[in-house]
């Protein structure tokens, strides 16, 4: 570790701290229907969509409606996007003539990126048309997000609201949510990663003369002199804005934010973790103001900085230590070392930015890599993986960390009520049996959907074992953090695993779409139950909500039913990889 | 044929969603 990287992360948190308040006043603006500076220009788009759609922005829904809308709309954009890939080859903008995707890997895809996971069973730039980039997935960016952000509004609605059956608009939230959130911020951060050397263009992709021929080894045995490459391209900053601020980490090329044309600098790199963790950081903010309880905000966010601060530490830390199977090696921190693993990193970021990038990719649900986490250290590697299996509630995904966080603090609220006799109160609200049953059948799909999966694929020693490319607990860490990464909808992947295979397209496709909608559905549950009640008066009895003592129990609830849920997979898996490492195992 | 197939399913996971919603509200109304 060096004073220069942990430099660099200071200045990161500091950022988006600074950054959180203004960014969540202004979400607050828009989701109460308050003035903005960006109302002169949307408002007029926003009228004419309503009026193109027939929808009423007024009227106001309760909470099963408001299910009921999110999933037709996730519905009829799904099945948008299968069409487009299974009909790339007769649509334009596909100047590399790509075929249709097969129906496996189209379904896939297309649950992937309607549930905000953008996993990639697949290589970009080698089956994507330009058209189905943008048209298919590029859109789902938006819409994954806007209705993430919907759902979390829809929760701080059901706090603030009282003695009320309704929650909002789910297609005026989903409106406000595009228009006066992701698209300006997106056009801004697309400009400046041009700036910074992204690409963005049409053209079809250019051949050029290798300056040294390489002499390659092809999986047949037989080796061949390569002369020439193909520089894939396209409209890349567009889809990368997006990518960031909408957590949903899809890359236009497999290397994701590790290829040049889409990370080019180590300024890019700090755009894009900061991009990834704006608007999570702004909706604790939001969360405040639109509960009358700034301070409330404030806990909720200091228990996601002690979070992504432990995670960051220890993946730092763990990816600064030498590899003790390399001996005879310099290792050190020097001038001409980076001092420690550097394998599946670029060097243009180091070990720092690549451990700070795989812990806030992984905090929120965004899954862009700039790192190869299969690469990392067993301790390294286990950060990521144990972020997304808290829940990715640390910052989270857009709109949807959030509502995962509250479901947490409903859950400690609880607990915090158990401890002293009292029936909990969560600023105000009685949280009752309706709301505890609704936290907990929240709570326990995730680890259900991740740990039968991936139970079911180690006992199938050719359809699950078959796709790995390691063994041993290294290869159960593969498979495991596929199946976490596809239930947390977060998208990165461990590599070293085929997923391209019927099996892994349609299981984790599954997984992918009950880790969204059978988790955000007893949410809204529980979100249309606290809008109906009324609000209690504070006692000396309540359980303050705006304190430290707060965000630690918060914090410990967190850790402690992660641990408790997820500890004997892990102990399998990174946790003994580890230690066979220290014996002089590798697998 | 396996995009017939790909889309009963989609159907039937949504509708399975759909029913969880009203599973979900009918154990809020048996309180």
């Amino acid at each position: 570790m060096s004073l220069n990287g942990w430099l660099q992360i200071v200045c990161f948190i500091a950022v988006i701290l600074l950054l959180a308040t203004p960014v969540g006043r202004y979400m607050a603006a828009v989701f109460e229907r308050r003035k903005t500076f960006l109302d002169p220009v949307l408002l007029p788009c926003e009228r004419l969509l309503y009026r193109l759609t027939g929808i009423n922005p007024e009227q106001e829904m309760r909470w099963t409606e408001y299910a009921i809308c999110m999933l037709v709309f996730s519905a009829a954009t799904l099945v948008l996007t299968y069409l487009i890939e299974r009909l790339q080859q007769f649509l334009p903008l596909n100047p590399q003539h790509f075929s249709a995707i097969e129906p496996a890997l189209a379904l896939n895809t297309a649950i992937s990126f309607t549930t905000n996971t953008n996993w990639q069973s697949y290589v970009p730039e080698a089956t994507m048309s330009y058209l189905t980039q943008m048209l298919g997935l590029a859109t789902h960016n938006f819409w994954s997000a806007a209705v993430g952000m919907a759902m979390a509004v829809a929760f701080i609605r059901g706090i603030a609201r009282r003695e009320v059956k309704t929650l909002g608009n789910f297609w005026a939230d989903l409106t406000r949510a595009t228009l006066w959130v992701l698209l300006p911020l997106s056009i801004v951060l697309s400009l400046a990663l041009v700036s910074q050397g992204v690409v963005q263009n049409f053209r079809a992709y250019d051949t050029v003369k290798l300056v040294q021929p390489q002499k390659v080894t092809g999986t047949d045995g037989k080796q061949t002199i390569v002369t020439t490459q193909t520089i894939a391209q396209g409209p890349v900053a567009s889809q990368e804005a997006i990518k960031m601020l909408g957590t949903n980490g899809g890359g236009f090329f497999n290397t994701n934010s590790a290829h040049p044309f889409e990370n080019p600098t180590p300024l890019s790199n700090f755009l894009e973790m900061i991009a990834i963790f704006i608007i999570p950081a702004g909706l604790a903010i939001t969360l405040g103001r639109m509960t009358g309880s700034p301070r409330h905000g404030w806990a909720v966010l200091s228990a996601m900085v002690v979070l992504w601060f432990a995670g960051t530490a220890v993946c730092y830390w763990a990816e600064s230590q030498p590899n003790p199977l390399l001996h005879g090696v310099d290792q050190h921190i020097s001038a001409t070392q980076a001092g420690g693993n550097m394998e599946g990193k670029e060097v243009r970021f180091g070990i720092a930015n690549s451990a700070l990038f795989a812990t806030v990719t992984t905090d929120a649900s965004c899954g862009a890599v700039n790192a190869m986490h299969d690469s990392f250290m067993p301790l390294g590697g286990i950060v990521p993986m144990v972020n997304i299996l808290l829940g990715e509630i640390v910052f989270g995904g857009v709109g949807a960390g959030l509502y995962g966080m509250l479901v947490f603090v409903v859950l400690s609220v609880f607990i915090a009520g158990l401890m002293v006799g009292r029936t909990p109160e969560y600023l105000g609200k009685k949280i009752e049996a309706f709301d505890v049953q609704m936290s907990m059948l929240y709570l326990l799909i995730f680890p259900l959907l991740i740990l039968c999966f991936t139970a079911v694929a180690v006992v199938m020693p050719n359809v699950g074992l078959g796709s790995l490319a390691n063994h041993g607990p290294h290869g159960l860490s593969e498979i495991l953090y596929a199946y976490t990464s596809a239930t947390g909808n977060n998208g990165s992947a461990f590599a070293g695993l085929n997923a391209n295979t019927h099996w892994y397209n349609y299981s984790l496709g599954v997984a992918m779409f009950f880790g969204r909608f059978m988790m955000a559905i007893p949410m809204l549950a529980i979100a249309g139950n606290l809008a109906g009640k009324k609000i209690v008066p504070e006692s000396a009895g309540t359980f303050p909500v705006t304190t430290p003592l707060f965000t630690v129990l918060l914090t410990s609830v967190i850790l402690i039913v992660g641990a408790l849920t997820f500890f004997p997979a892990l102990s399998l898996g990174p946790i003994l990889e580890h230690l066979l490492l220290r014996s002089g195992a590798a697998f | 044929m396996l995009d017939l197939v790909t889309t009963i399913s989609l159907f039937l996971m949504f509708l399975l969603a759909v029913l969880y919603v009203r599973g979900c509200e009918r154990l809020r109304g048996t309180r």
